[in-house]
């Protein structure tokens, strides 16, 4: 397996920067998302429990499904491969910036309100900086999770290193499929550590030393 | 409603330890209405009040009268449903409701301070959103803490959570007080925290309030908390209607109605404890001794005196302990370490507070802190005995 | 407990799972679990009524036959109902072994194995197996299992160790055996962690389930990837939307239980 890594170090770095890539793009890009619906819903209890169902229901479909749905329209490539990253990385976070917003003190909101604070301010400076380690909660979860589903999207011809794992399953039997398989697979576990380290040092840097746990 | 033009603070100049500099704005309400959707009655229903410059006022009355509904229209947290409300001769009823409140402080249970702010952040939000310059947010950080009694050096780049129950309060306090707001409303603020810390809350307050003369309306549903701070007391009932707004000592006095007795409560001539205030009766003097003094100096010093302890005072004049002799001649010189129970009383405290302190701690006196926390001097129970029997014998005659 | 805090940080909250395990909040009760089933059955009879009504090319007639169609259903349910028993019968009392007094010292080591294991993507441990034990239905299964054991097993250790320990030492303290204390106390208060586990394996499976026609374990996936590699988009979607139909009728499933079998008073 080594010489196999060897060999192709540069194409698997390749598809290694790609997956990442494509995770962590697509990540942020849910974040900003599920924050943005979270805003807009958490003040109603009937709209935080409309959230929280469909998280917890979009979070049932199957991921080969979803990205089936997506070829009919959209064909091969990376758009579908996008919107299903997307769509299963909002999911946890909108949860968790719904309940984390939803439990911010309510007494702190009506001080700041109190204290001259405009709604905009207090939702800025207030509600999503003591929400903020409950959505980075999410987005790790979020992040794990989307790790692997961005594997099963090579097969629409996304990037990244599921690549490598269909390589070895249509080349089966084959030399090197193991090889190609195994370094896919083992890549993919080992960058998803990397990133939740990353996502619990940025959680350290971003999060207010007065509410760190 | 009583004529509010003769207080002391409007006579002549010179008149004395009361007079005091006005800082706050009269607040004026007429007619105020709060109805809230889907209830029969009003929570608060046509509520005319005047609330002088520069005076406490406490809003006391049942649970659910209405106390905290009329204080939050005040600063149009709520909405009022009716009337209007003028600061000074301003009709503020239809101002911009952020702008308004960045002029009026505002203090709730347990301060409500920001977790993931400093203390200096919380404290310096209403300047910073005013766009002061930098260096005078921070010189304005520096004043308040030192006006609610903590050091700067030590407090202004803690968080909350790493304050006790009592300094969260100071840091809610020095927080409202930012921009130099002519009015503080207070809800309950002391209501969460043990009843020594709370007391020493209430001292702060009266000392902070004679050197501001800020207007504060205050809501407790303590009486005696109210007669202690209050300048006037308001006794509302359901819908917030004023059945009594008159000085603590006319209310216990004369109360307007049965309500109002009940609601004083018993004990009424005890009471009067309350109404006498430490700076009004005798203290007396003591010797003091600095951190570091050779201890066989300051015994000579309190024997000459006639005294059987010292009062020790760290570098800011502030009094942290009070040996006896036979303890500091253990010792070459006299110690530094802070006696965390301490009996201490503000001067502005009633002699209620002071004997609290003394049963609490199991001493026959306590020392009184005068401004910014220096020794006063101390009183001793036998004092506050000739107190009881004073009024005991006035309310026999 | 509806929030996902840092999976590492803090062991209590590991039962929650990127596919929502926490349980039914309470309030909401049985109306809330109405929604569901009322989506499942509309999205069955649209289905239906999509299928008998438009006309097929030879190919995709052939794949979505009613029998052939029937057979697909009934291999998928095979395939996640053979490898849920498996894991049931292997993960439970595996979890609870490892949270007895002589095993406790490997439980963070295995928590921990099983969160990293989280993130291994299935298709590789699908692909891994068929080259070690071949193609075929066996594989799925265990491929199947090794993945869906771990939310179980994690949520039994973490439902076990969520057990107040002095209520397990009042029970000692009564004279109660160890045995006796696990049955009466600690896994009637774990049921609810246990349970929604037990949820997130049923759902993981169905899902899973559809990777097994890479490595020709049949099921629904079948339709998806013919669909996929023909470009037969009514064959693809099909798949796909009876899929996740059945995904969602599965968490119900499994929400009703864990509705029914909370303990009282919890
Ligand atoms: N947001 C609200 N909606 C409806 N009713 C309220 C609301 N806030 C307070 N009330 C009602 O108004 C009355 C006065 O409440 P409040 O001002 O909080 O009383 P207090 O502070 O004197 O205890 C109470 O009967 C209370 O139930
Ligand atoms: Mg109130």
């Amino acid at each position: 397996m080594w010489d196999f890594v060897v060999d192709r170090r540069e194409l698997i770095a390749f598809q290694a920067v790609q997956h990442v890539s494509l995770v962590v793009q697509c990540v942020l890009l849910a974040t900003v998302i599920a924050i943005g619906l979270a805003v807009l819903a958490y003040r109603s209890p009937k709209v935080t429990g409309l959230a929280n169902g469909i998280s917890a229901i979009g979070l049932t479909i199957p991921s080969f499904a979803l990205l089936g749905i997506l070829l009919a329209p959209f064909g091969f490539g990376i758009t579908p491969a996008v919107i299903a990253v997307t769509f299963y990385a909002v999911l946890p976070v909108l949860r968790n910036a719904v309940v984390g917003l939803a439990g911010v003190d309510q007494s702190l909101v009506e001080s700041a309100r109190g204290i001259g604070m405009s709604r905009a301010a207090t939702l800025l400076r207030i509600e999503l900086p003591l929400a903020w380690p409950v959505i980075l909660a999410g987005i790790r979860v979020s992040t794990q999770m989307v790790m692997g589903i961005a594997a099963i999207a090579a097969y629409v011809l996304g990037p990244g290193l599921g690549g490598l794992i269909f390589s070895g399953l249509s080349r089966l039997g084959g030399a090197n499929a193991l090889n190609a398989t195994l370094v896919g697979t083992i890549a993919i576990v080992l960058l998803a550590l990397v990133l939740d380290v990353v996502l619990l040092l940025v959680g350290r840097l971003t999060t207010s030393k007065g509410i760190r746990v | 409603m009583s004529e509010t033009t003769v207080s002391q603070q409007s006579g002549p100049i010179g008149e004395g330890v009361t007079a005091r500099q006005v800082s706050g704005v009269s607040i004026r309400l007429a007619g105020v209405t709060k109805r809230y959707p889907g209830q029969p009655a009003p929570a608060v229903d046509a509520v005319d009040l005047e609330i002088p410059a520069g005076e406490t006022v406490m809003f006391v009355g049942p649970s659910g009268c209405g106390k905290t509904t009329l204080l939050k229209m005040l600063n149009r947290l709520i909405e009022p449903s009716g009337g209007k409300i003028f600061l000074g001769d301003e009709d503020v009823t239809g101002q911009d409701p952020d702008q308004l409140r960045r002029r009026i402080g505002y203090v709730i249970q347990a301060g409500g301070l920001f977790p993931h702010m400093t203390v200096a952040a919380n404290i310096g939000l209403v300047p910073r959103m005013l766009k002061w310059d930098k260096e005078r947010v921070t010189a304005r950080i520096e004043e308040l803490l030192e006006l609610v009694g903590l050091d700067p050096a030590v407090y202004r780049d803690r968080y909350p959570r790493e304050l006790s129950g009592g300094q969260q309060q100071r840091v809610g306090v020095a927080r409202a007080l930012a921009a130099d707001p002519p009015v503080l409303l207070m809800d309950e603020p002391f209501g969460a925290v043990d009843p020594i810390t709370r007391q020493r809350l209430q001292d702060e307050l009266l000392r902070i309030q004679e050197e501001l003369g800020k207007t504060i309306v205050f809501v407790t549903h303590d009486f005696d908390e109210a007669v202690k701070l209050g300048d006037k007391i308001v006794v509302f009932d359901v819908g917030a209607r004023v059945v009594q707004y008159d000085t603590p000592e006319a209310i216990l006095a004369d109360p307007a109605d049965e309500y109002v007795a009940d609601f004083v409560g018993a004990g009424a001539a005890l009471k009067q404890l309350s109404l006498t205030r430490v700076h009004d009766v005798q203290l007396r003097p003591v010797t003091t001794a600095s951190v570091g003094d050779a201890t066989a100096e300051v015994v000579a010093r309190a024997r000459a005196a006639g005294d059987d302890y010292v009062v020790v005072l760290d570098r800011r004049g502030r009094p942290i302990s009070w040996p006896s002799l036979p303890e500091l001649e253990r010792v070459p010189a006299v110690p530094g370490t802070v006696d965390e129970k301490l009996p201490v009383v503000g001067h502005g405290s009633t002699l209620n507070d002071a004997l609290d302190t003394m049963l609490a701690a199991s001493q026959g006196g306590a020392v009184v802190i005068g401004r910014r926390d220096s020794l006063a001097g101390v009183v001793v129970i036998e004092t506050i005995m000739e107190a009881i029997q004073r009024t005991r014998q006035g309310a026999s005659e | 407990m509806t929030v996902d805090t840092g999976r590492s940080q803090a062991p209590s909250t590991a039962a929650e799972d990127e596919r929502d395990t926490a349980p039914p909040r309470k309030g909401g009760g049985w109306r809330a679990l109405a929604v569901q089933p009322t989506l499942v059955v509309l999205g069955v009879v649209a289905f239906l009524v999509w299928r008998s009504t438009t006309t097929l090319s030879e190919t995709e007639a052939r794949q979505l036959g009613w029998t052939v169609l029937a057979n697909s259903v009934r291999e998928h349910l095979y395939l996640t109902f053979a490898a849920a028993v498996i894991v049931l019968a292997i993960a439970v009392p595996l979890g609870i072994a490892l949270t007895r007094a002589r095993l406790r010292r490997f439980t963070p080591a295995v928590i921990g194995v099983a969160n990293v294991g989280q993130a291994a993507p299935a298709i590789g441990l699908f692909v891994l197996l068929a080259t070690w034990l071949g193609f075929g239905f066996r594989t799925t299964v265990i491929a199947l299992v090794l993945y869906a054991a771990l939310p179980v097993l994690r949520n039994t250790m973490v439902g076990i160790q969520g057990v107040d320990n002095r209520l397990v030492e009042a029970g000692r303290g009564m004279g109660m055996s160890a045995f006796a204390v696990l049955m009466r106390v600690e896994l009637p208060l774990a049921v609810p962690v246990m349970l929604a586990g037990v949820r997130t394996a049923l759902v993981l499976l169905v899902g899973t389930a559809t990777l097994a026609t890479f490595i020709s374990g049949g099921g629904l996936g079948v339709l998806i990837n013919t669909g996929i590699t023909l470009s037969l988009n009514s064959l693809l979607i099909g798949g796909a939307v009876l899929v996740a139909l059945l995904a969602l009728a599965v968490d119900w499933l499994g929400r009703v239980v864990e509705h029914v079998a909370r303990p009282k008073g919890l």
